[in-house]
């Protein structure tokens, strides 16, 4: 088969898409940008983190209902993968592609430091190379990550302490189909030991083995 | 057409922590002395509209509200002429 396919959303105020996109080149997708404007052709897309359109309104708000989204919509229906980082899921939560809500941390601040994390769910496509109770360490950098429950979620990593006032620690959730996860904390800012931790190498490497085991959606 | 000039106010539902609503009522209390018991920040937006009829137009700010300016989820808001 041909080698998985990952594209990028840069939204206006994305800034964590150039280490997005290197992390998925690191595990071997052929990666690449797309815009707002882009048709979707990959296996798995990145939401990346940011300030999107400033994040006027409410975060994510305003990326949530650009052009893209009813295609992001389609490439979900179709079971491609998503992952949303940090603005991405708050953007993923706006679109109401996963449930709930994310509020200003509790203390008011914005939180930039690496947090340990227990990972609950190991049978998603994006957490295959990690143990059912593994604990990991990722960045976080947020001052809108307090995640606020409205039903029952699949929570696929939880914090291990109370960092920002999320509901039952929830730091990262799935769907219900288990292929749109999207997570506060940082997996691409942590891919090699340089940087602090290399724990996060293992969500793009879960993902691209679960495409080269299943095959991928790509049109 | 005519133009019609809404006021729209969005608040937190009561059960929703709000962080900057409590840090303001903290140096309210502490700084000023100002015995502020209860203090929730919300958002005003004011719009201007162009529509057949008033009736029509608010319902155009409540689709607004619906679609984007509030999410139902954690807010809850009020729209009135002005």
């Amino acid at each position: 088969m041909s080698i998985p396919k990952a594209q990028v959303v840069v939204y206006p105020g994305s800034n964590c898409d150039r280490d997005a996109l290197w992390a998925c080149k690191y595990v071997g997708f052929d990666a690449e940008f797309i815009d707002i404007h882009s048709d979707i052709d990959a296996d798995l897309l990145v939401l990346p983190g940011g300030f999107s359109y400033g994040d006027y309104l409410r975060v994510g708000a305003v990326a949530a209902r650009e052009p893209i989204a009813q295609k992001i919509k389609d490439f979900v229906d179709r079971a491609g993968l998503v992952i949303g980082i940090c603005n991405g899921f708050q953007i993923l939560v706006e679109m109401g592609l996963l449930d709930g809500a994310l509020l200003q941390n509790s203390n008011g601040r914005f939180l930039s430091k690496i947090v340990e994390l227990e990972v609950l769910d190991n049978t998603t496509p994006f957490t295959s190379y990690f143990l059912k109770g593994e604990r990991i360490r990722l960045p976080i950098a947020h001052g809108f990550g307090r995640y606020v429950k409205t039903c029952d979620v699949n929570t696929v990593v939880r914090y291990v302490d109370d960092v920002n006032g999320s509901d039952e620690l929830i730091a990262g959730i799935t769907n219900a189909n288990k292929n749109v996860f999207g997570l506060m904390p940082h997996p691409e800012r942590a891919i090699e030991k340089i940087l602090g931790s290399d724990d996060g190498l293992r969500v793009f490497l879960s993902a691209f083995n679960y495409i080269r085991n299943n095959g991928g959606v790509r049109l | 057409m005519q133009k019609y000039n809404f006021v729209i106010d969005i608040q937190y539902k009561s059960n929703v922590r709000d962080p900057r609503g409590e840090t303001i009522k903290r140096v309210l209390n502490d700084e000023y002395s100002i015995p502020v018991t209860s203090l929730r920040l919300g958002k005003s937006v004011h719009l201007e509209i162009e529509a057949e009829s008033e009736e029509i137009a608010l319902e155009m700010v409540k689709k607004a509200c619906k679609e984007l300016l509030v999410n139902t989820v954690t807010e809850t808001f009020e729209v009135r002429k002005i």
